[in-house]
């Protein structure tokens, strides 16, 4: 057997192992559910940011859409919440391609302007919300997922239903991005009036982009919704845009490991520095600084530098 | 094939192309020449949907081009060139060529998801057929490099060919010999003429005279946004108003 799908094997047991090893220690495996929560909501807005080169600092009204309306649609049409996840995704997916589609003629910090002005607006409805259906500032209650009876309600069940997510949303954007589509999303990053000369239509895919990412994201925050069964507005304020702008140049964009890393390190940094929560936003702004001073290409990219390297060598 | 009508182009005063009129005939090497800023690259642009003319019309196998968008014009069948190289720079040499065969390919987003088999074998076809083009400009060899790290005369080798992919029925080249060396620019030579025989009709700008009066069938010249002249090489090489326009008037 050669050597990579042995690693992949023991990456595997190591992966399924993890409640076994954290038994005695609930707080790691309650992170290690956020962390696959993440990963999901990172690898969409690589889509976007990483593959297709659009900026977009407003993804937070994504992942808000999907807690939100995951946590809406089950408590007033009393929908199964699996169900209910999937179509707060889509809902959330139709939003994004909408406002892509004004937004594919914006270039640059028009573009990333645009996506902010977004993000404010989703946060200002969550926060004063017609009627007060969202709870505004005191926040929602809601339950955890119910598969046919089984209820993911504890920390290690949530651990191995995010696990076959994140495996499921990995292996839909490794498929993506091989595809033609990806290429597309890939030339209009690099050149998008070369890209339109190939006979790709720009607008069509930054729009597709746009919105598998808001799929993504939005699926996340469903999944954030119903595993901390409680959600209030300061949870998807311009603070979370950040911070996943952050794991995701942090991991290293357009690849499937860069936003697993950046996931896991940020989310991990952050618990860690749990007490100086205060100066998050200053935490965060300097390691953005770092990434794009120091390490462009993020850990991913250091890595992969190394590797490329030794190949050479050898 | 193309056939381009008392065509103008204004830029809020400056008219960049002039009234102009010409025809291409199917299968032939075309040039277009002219001094610097007589508006060649504009007159690309302009049949090529990267603007929209402001009088006139412009046919292309019969459909009208006016309005149409780069992409809508490369699935009729027009794929070019640029001249600054406008690769796709990180992606493999052998991913810009499949980039050119998109138009080509049929199946979809949700059987790229799927991983469906009818979508698996057309990306294997694809990528058999975008080798096959490399080895078509000798690029083959270099296929999973970055596009971006091949050296100058090469990239302009790799636009070639990934504008080629999609089977164009007319070609247009902006510049391909620029920053060629000797060697480089004879290999060219041959590969238009390659190019030529698999029945694609060809237009292209450059400054290399001697590389255009030995490959050409017809030669346009623009100055100043208008058409100077056409004819075949030698018409063009006698021609007292071209040669005016090159050496200045006295």
């Amino acid at each position: 057997m050669k050597l990579k799908s042995v690693s992949k094997i023991l990456l595997a047991v190591l992966l399924l192992l993890v409640p076994l090893l954290f038994r005695n220690f609930n707080y790691g495996i309650l992170i290690c559910g956020f962390i696959g929560i993440y990963i999901i909501a990172i690898s969409g807005l690589d889509l976007v940011f990483g593959y297709c080169g659009q900026i977009s600092m407003g993804h937070a009204a994504f992942f808000a859409i999907g807690a939100y309306g995951s946590a809406l649609l089950h408590k007033y049409l009393h929908l199964p919440i699996l169900l209910t996840m999937v179509i707060a995704a889509v809902i959330a997916t139709l939003i994004g391609a909408l406002l892509a589609y004004p937004a594919s003629k914006l270039v640059f910090h028009f573009l990333s302007l645009a996506t902010v002005a977004f993000g404010e607006i989703v946060y200002q409805l969550v926060a004063q919300s017609p009627g007060g259906i969202t709870g505004n500032f005191t926040g929602f209650y809601t339950d955890s997922i119910n598969l046919l009876g089984f209820k993911i309600s504890t920390n290690t069940r949530f651990y191995y239903f995010a696990l076959v997510c994140v495996c499921g949303f990995l292996l839909m954007k490794h498929r993506l991005v091989k595809s033609k589509e990806g290429r597309a999303f890939l030339a209009i990053r690099e050149n998008s009036h070369a890209a339109d000369g190939m006979g790709i239509d720009v607008k069509r895919y930054k729009i597709i982009a746009f919105a598998t990412s808001a799929f993504y994201t939005a699926f996340a925050g469903s999944m954030y919704a119903h595993y901390v069964r409680f959600i209030s507005p300061e949870t998807f304020s311009n603070r979370q845009s950040v911070m996943f702008l952050t794991m995701l140049l942090f991991g290293g964009t357009a690849s499937l490991s860069g936003p697993i890393m950046g996931a896991a390190a940020v989310l991990l940094l952050n618990e860690g520095l749990r007490f100086a929560e205060r100066y998050q936003m200053l935490i965060y702004g300097f390691m953005l600084l770092v990434v794009i001073l120091l390490m462009p290409g993020g850990i991913y990219g250091i890595i992969k530098k190394r590797i490329d390297k030794r190949r050479v060598v050898s | 094939m193309l056939t381009v009508k008392d065509v103008t182009l204004r830029f809020g005063g400056l008219t960049a192309v002039n009234n102009v009129s010409l025809t291409i005939k199917q299968g032939t090497i075309n040039g277009l020449i002219g001094p610097n800023g007589a508006g060649k690259t504009t007159f690309f642009n302009l049949i090529s949907g990267v603007y929209t003319p402001n009088e006139g019309e412009i046919v292309f196998d019969g459909v009208k081009l006016n309005g149409k968008k780069c992409f809508e014009i490369n699935h009729i069948g027009m794929s070019r060139t640029y001249q600054v190289i406008n690769l796709f720079r990180k992606m493999t040499v052998v991913e810009n060529v499949m980039v050119g065969l998109h138009p080509k390919m049929k199946s979809g987003y949700f059987s790229a998801i799927l991983g469906t088999k009818g979508q698996r074998e057309e990306e294997k076809e694809v990528l058999e057929k975008a080798l096959d083009w490399l080895d078509f400009v000798g690029l083959r060899g270099n296929a999973y490099e970055m596009s971006g790290s091949l050296s100058y005369g090469k990239q302009r080798l790799l636009e070639i060919v990934r504008a080629l992919a999609s089977n164009p029925k007319l070609l247009l080249l902006d510049e391909p010999a620029a920053g060629m060396n000797s060697k480089e620019k004879e290999e060219l030579f041959d590969i238009l003429r390659k190019i030529q025989n698999l029945g694609v009709t060809i237009l292209m700008i450059e400054h290399d005279m001697k590389l255009m009066m030995g490959i050409t069938d017809y030669i346009f010249v623009l100055n100043y946004g208008k058409k100077l002249a056409e004819g075949t090489p030698v018409q063009i090489q006698n021609n007292p108003e071209v040669i005016a326009a090159y050496l200045g008037e006295d």
